[in-house]
């Protein structure tokens, strides 16, 4: 790897690291716009973040090591995860033939820990949330290999960032795709980051929740930890969205930049608008809802079947 | 080379003699398990040496009743790298038994002998050598499982377990008598198919990949498995599980080494089987509440990821394409000796578990780990290894077997490539059920509070060196795999692929080392970070926030059938999964209950059922046993008569 790639891929890394707050701030701002409040500002998660790295950390009395490491490993997870995704045509700083397996176990790895931290409390509450993202997952799974891995096995490359600027259009069946593509990686996201409709990220009633409900009893560095790597999965799934925007960039690099912000805005009013206008579904649904999500995929790899 | 490993093997079987000498049941097993120990570090040298330097060695001793090959060498380490660990761990585990007075002195001479003679079945050159040791280790492990006779569990677990080994056994000898009448001889290295009727080979396939399939337990054959498994003594169980199933893999391994071309049909065939067998044998093990029922039920998941590899290996074979081959049956190698390590991690956890507090029943358990976090921790290991998640070795073999599918699609693309990401969401989604299967059992198990009190924990150290020693394994292979794929790519070489090639170092194995280091490395650091925060803004600890509940105890935590319950609900009708639930209909307090169990769809619904039928059938035929004894003697008549006319036109 050369030096100016490693560059790149530091400040692909920070810059992912540096601006998820801001992200999910401008998310918050256009919901509160949308429903007619002045709203929090846009830097408010990084104010909130602050204040919680100051506070003092709460542990609950039948925790054990497990709540001590899972925030650290999750942090730790999230942020080699992203350290797989392009921003633009900067190369990644881990790019290689099977990333994006790596970058799907990563992430069962966060995971795997979140919900033993949630269960290492020993209350029910947390025990609910952790049994709903267990299961919910199980369905997101398929959704990112059918969105992500049908586009793989098209560009014929393993590697998140050669899959993502090896596809070129050249006819309409491309179009097609990405629409497709966006709509269940947009599920996708919606489903991983815990945000309406499968979950309310601002509710406060234990029984409904499943990303909060697991996190409920964690103060201080614990919640901070959790809270950043929460802002840094929206932006990834984010970032995943963009991606398949790559290909109207005709090798352009400024042009590449270009959509990449002009998607990631109508991603967050996307979900700012979603998030204001529907309400949260029946836990029951929520599986239906998902297999929705993975008959899109499959639908999306019927058209790269028969189109040839 | 070879004479050493014999002369390790001859040390193994000379601790035959202890138990059954020395009285004295504590001194039998510390110096039969000394010697047994000693004979397999002696024994593990050579296939070491073997398979580093890539030596191919037929014996030619013992009039070549013996060979060394790759793929031989690779299933001899497998079995002495798992049965080092767990011999050590027989030295406490034991003791617990030698107290109650069970026969332990007998189970550790049918336990020596189903060690050598699974060895000995992989170097078997010979078919009958083959058999005859085959028959020796089912009957011998049969034998160990009858340490605790008198519970009625055991009498009908191990009896699913002699009744799969024989049908097994039978369908093997029908495809070895097919494989000698074809190439008239009985070496295996003479079994020469190449101007065979193609139909005959396909009959080879088809009964070898059935017996060695029972054997594996892949779905439809697992049926024995989750019942035989559990109610032996743990270390069986996890020889059982880690290395003896594995012999049925080595048989459809063996077997593909004796075809002359390979058909894509079996490619797809192994697929299917192996893809239903990866879901659906996590799925049964999430409904489970029984721990070794549990980690019964994942070994069928497991030879189902085993399978997805020779599946992709045997589709590889059909189109001539090296790259294919080697991810395929590498991954399918890889994921042998993976699976055999965590099992046997989990297995020998679990037997912890159970002689510290009593049960198998995780339901009653829960906070372990207040009372041992090192034991903990290995579990732990165990879970996210087997889980396939990086930086531990599941991840390793899983990632193989991933690249595979996407090499089967770059390389014969059009609707391969459909059929491959149907394989890849497949395999995503037995991923994700066995996180969520472990993250169950690990947190209802070792997290929390206790459900029942615990009143001591103790490992000893005998178990802990044995827990770790399998968990250094699996750390060592997660962090850097490259040793073993070396050894991975010189067995490969010998015959599986025409030529020599690096496909599996093709893979840039750097970046999967940096980032389990950048894991560990960034844990750390933020744990520093966490440390020093800790100083300056402080930390407590302060009851759970019970929603202004106060009186909360240990039973009200999330249990494992609630965990599961929305997971095990999805295919209830194919799990067999059924609550009983009795809620209260008064304002007053009444009883309530609640209860829910799975059974296996193929057992209860296709075997049990035609075993029935079949009995009924049989006992029509009492009437002439009921009547008159010329019936029987004319009956007798009639059987030779017709064997005599089978042989006759035969010949």
């Amino acid at each position: 790897m050369e030096l100016n790639e490693l560059i790149q891929g530091f400040i692909s890394l920070l810059f992912i690291f540096a601006f998820s707050p801001l992200f999910a701030g401008i998310v918050n701002k256009q919901k509160a716009i949308f429903v007619g409040k002045v709203g929090a500002p846009v830097l408010q998660p990084y104010y909130e973040l602050i204040k919680l790295f100051k506070k003092e950390t709460i542990n609950a009395d039948s925790s054990s090591f497990i709540s001590v490491f899972s925030p650290l490993i999750n942090f730790a997870t999230v942020i080699i995860a992203a350290a797989v995704l392009p921003i633009g045509f900067w190369k990644p700083l881990i790019s290689f033939d099977g990333d994006i397996i790596l970058f799907a176990y990563l992430l069962g790895l966060a995971r795997f820990f979140q919900i033993l931290a949630a269960m290492d409390i020993g209350s029910s509450f947390e025990g609910m949330g952790a049994s709903r993202e267990a299961l919910f997952a199980i369905f997101a799974e398929p959704i990112f290999f059918f969105t992500v891995g049908s586009i793989a096995f098209v560009s014929g490359h393993t590697s998140i960032n050669d899959i993502f600027h090896s596809v070129r259009l050249d006819n309409i069946t491309v179009i097609v795709f990405v629409v497709v593509c966006s709509i269940s990686s947009f599920i996708l996201a919606v489903t991983e980051c815990s945000r309406m409709p499968i979950d309310d990220p601002n509710t406060h009633l234990e029984l409904t929740m499943i990303h909060e409900v697991m996190i409920l009893d964690n103060s201080g560095i614990d919640l901070f930890f959790y809270q950043l790597s929460s802002y840094i999965k929206l932006f990834i799934y984010s970032v995943i969205l963009t991606s398949f925007f790559y290909p109207f960039s005709i090798e352009n690099y400024w042009l590449a930049l270009l959509i990449f912000f002009v998607v990631m805005l109508f991603i967050s009013t996307a979900l700012a608008v979603t998030e204001t206008i529907t309400s949260r579904f029946k836990m029951k649904n929520i599986p239906q809802y998902l297999l929705f999500a993975t008959a899109i995929g499959i639908l999306n790899l019927l058209i790269f079947t028969f189109s040839g | 080379m070879n004479i050493l490993f014999f002369a390790g093997l001859a040390v193994q079987i000379s601790a035959i003699i202890f138990p059954a000498v020395i009285k004295n049941p504590k001194k039998a097993l510390v110096i039969s398990q000394g010697f047994l120990i000693a004979g397999l570090l002696i024994s593990i040298v050579p296939t070491l040496i073997l398979l580093f330097l890539n030596i191919s060695d037929f014996d030619t001793r013992f009039g070549g009743l013996f060979h060394f090959d790759g793929l031989a060498n690779y299933f001899l380490f497998v079995m002495q790298l798992v049965a080092i660990p767990t011999t050590i761990y027989n030295l406490s585990y034991f003791r617990h038994y030698i107290e109650e007075k069970k026969p332990v002195r007998n189970f550790l001479i049918f336990y020596i002998i189903m060690l050598v003679s699974s060895q000995v079945i992989v170097i078997a050159n010979h078919a009958i050598l083959f058999l005859v040791s085959w028959e020796i280790m089912s009957i011998s492990g049969y034998a160990g499982m009858m340490l605790e006779k008198e519970k009625e569990e055991v009498q009908t677990g191990s009896f699913y377990y002699l009744a799969a080994s024989h049908a097994l056994i039978f369908i093997m000898y029908i495809a070895f008598f097919l494989l000698h009448h074809e190439s008239g001889s009985w070496f295996f290295t003479d079994f020469d198919l190449s101007n065979t009727d193609k139909y005959i080979v396909s009959a080879i396939f088809l009964l070898s990949f059935t017996s060695f399939g029972i054997k594996a337990g892949f779905i439809p054959f697992h049926f024995w498995l989750p019942q035989a498994h559990p109610i032996a003594p743990t270390p069986l169980s996890a020889f059982l599980s880690g290395v003896i199933i594995k012999l049925g893999i080595y048989g459809i391994m063996r077997t593909i080494l004796f075809l002359p071309s390979v058909s894509e049909w079996m490619g797809w065939l192994v697929l299917s089987v192996s893809m239903i067998s990866a879901i659906f044998g996590v799925w049964y093990a999430l409904a489970q509440h029984d721990i070794k029922k549990l980690l019964a039920y994942h070994s069928v998941e497991n030879i189902g990821i085993i399978g997805l590899g020779i599946g992709i290996g045997l589709i590889g074979s059909a189109n001539n394409s090296n790259a294919i081959m080697i991810l395929g049956y590498g991954g399918a190698l890889l994921h042998t000796l993976n699976h055999a390590v965590f099992k046997s991690l989990l297995f020998t956890g679990s037997g912890v578990i159970y002689q510290n507090l009593g049960t198998r029943n995780i339901e009653s358990m829960g906070g372990i780990i207040h009372h041992s976090r090192i034991f903990s921790l290995l579990f732990i290991i165990g879970s996210v290894a087997i889980s396939g998640i990086p930086p531990l070795n599941g991840f390793v073999s899983e990632f193989i077997i991933f690249n595979g599918f996407f090499t089967i699609s770059n390389e014969l693309k059009n609707n391969y490539s459909l059929v491959m990401l149907l394989c890849v969401v497949g395999l995503a989604f037995v991923g994700g059920l066995a996180v969520a299967c472990f993250t169950k059992i690990n947190s209802i198990m070792l997290l929390g509070a206790e459900r029942t009190k615990i009143e001591s924990f103790k490992v000893s150290k005998t178990e802990y060196l044995s827990l770790w020693i399998f968990a250094g394994i699996c750390i060592f292979i997660g962090f850097y795999p490259q040793p073993v794929l070396a050894i991975l790519n010189n067995v490969l070489a010998d015959r599986f692929v025409p030529e020599f090639s690096e496909t599996l170092f093709s893979i840039k194995w750097i970046y999967i080392n940096l980032v389990s280091l950048a894991i560990i490395a960034g844990v750390a650091l933020l744990y520093l970070l966490r440390l020093a925060v800790k100083k300056r803004y402080g930390i407590r600890k302060s009851p759970a926030w019970g929603c202004g509940y106060s009186d909360i105890t240990s039973r009200m935590q999330y249990s494992a059938s609630s965990y599961a319950d929305e997971l095990n609900t999805i295919p209830r009708a194919l799990l067999v999964y059924r609550k009983h639930i009795k809620q209260a209909k008064t304002v007053y307090p009444e009883k309530t209950h609640f209860e829910s169990h799975s059974e296996d769809f193929v057992d209860r619904n296709m075997v049990m059922p035609g075993f029935r039928k079949f009995r009924s059938a049989m006992l029509k035929l009492d009437y002439f046993s009921k009547s008159d004894v010329r019936y029987y003697v004319f009956f007798i008549l009639l059987t030779i008569a017709f064997y005599g006319m089978v042989a006759y036109l035969w010949s």
